[in-house]
């Protein structure tokens, strides 16, 4: 926990000070998990503030301060889903659109401005992301929080609030598909 | 060309995950992150207000028609419907025009 559960207590009875204190506690964590589930640096924010907008007006929900952080990684998850789902709807044309010419092009163009470890930075994330546009947004999440932020399996079952079980199948089928897509991308 | 064997691919996708997180590093948050937050509680709970008012707008002006319904058109046409116009032995006598007599003067039948 990054507050304590006194603190938690108090934006719970509407103190909006303690609020401020932990949206200021969480926000680094949160916006740089939000950022590695949706992969668009510049609508980090929004969905951010979306996530802490939901909290202010659900805290009143929570049982127990002792379940505030899988609480507040509910609400991240929800607001990452439902901007992955309405970029699907929007379908817009995107890097991992282009057609591959046009992303050799582009990738020159910045190159030439960018440093090799940062370059190789860029291809790390185009790849991760060109992966998980390949699966569905509850693989892609659920992968993310696993593999990529580092989650146990406990905290997972507190987040999803599905059994162990019910969760180790489904990231063992989320992890076939993401290897099904890595395999066609190496060949 | 050749395959590579499954645990190699697994391992490449583990090695990938790793340098993903090295790649996106937590951003800071930019400074107008919390006003802009709590520009849209502000916003949000003016919404739930307006939605709030609106419905008793609605609830007070249903009343008001309700209530004027009443007393314009109900009342008065109830009012117009004789319920009780005579009594139950006006009625008896209305009925029975000559069974009083006939008790009295003793001709019943």
């Amino acid at each position: 926990m990054l507050v304590d559960f006194e603190l938690i207590e108090r934006a719970r009875s509407g103190d909006d000070s303690a609020f401020n204190q932990v949206v200021q506690a969480y926000r680094k964590r949160i916006l740089g998990t939000i950022a590695r589930l949706i992969g668009r640096p510049e609508d980090v924010e929004d969905v951010g503030q979306e996530v802490f907008l939901r909290l202010y007006y659900s805290l009143d929900q929570l049982r127990t301060s002792e379940v505030f952080e899988p609480w507040l990684y509910r609400l991240t998850v929800n607001a990452a889903y439902d901007y992955l789902r309405r970029q699907k709807r929007r379908q817009e044309s995107r890097m991992s659109d282009l057609t591959e010419q046009q992303v050799m092009l582009a990738d020159a163009a910045a190159g030439g401005k960018r440093s090799d470890e940062e370059q190789r930075r860029t291809k790390v994330r185009e790849l991760v992301q060109a992966l998980l546009g390949k699966v569905s947004e509850e693989d892609r999440i659920l992968l993310m929080l696993k593999e990529v932020e580092g989650l146990s399996l406990k905290d997972l079952e507190k987040i999803y609030r599905v059994n162990e079980n019910a969760l180790k199948v489904r990231l063992f089928r989320a992890r076939q598909r993401v290897l099904k897509a890595y395999e066609a991308q190496e060949d | 060309m050749d395959r590579m064997p499954q645990d190699n691919r697994e391992n490449q996708l583990d090695g990938l995950w790793a340098e993903y997180r090295r790649a996106c590093p937590d951003p800071e948050a930019g400074p107008g992150f919390i006003p802009g937050l709590w520009q849209r509680i502000e916003a949000r709970r003016a919404a739930n207000l307006s939605i709030f008012r609106r419905v008793a707008q609605v609830c007070v002006g249903a009343t008001v028609a309700l209530t004027v319904l009443m007393g314009v058109v109900l009342i008065p046409h109830m009012q117009r419907i004789p319920i009780y116009s005579a009594s139950y032995v006006d009625v008896l006598t209305a009925n029975h025009p000559n069974s009083y007599v006939d008790i009295l003067t003793g001709d019943i039948k």
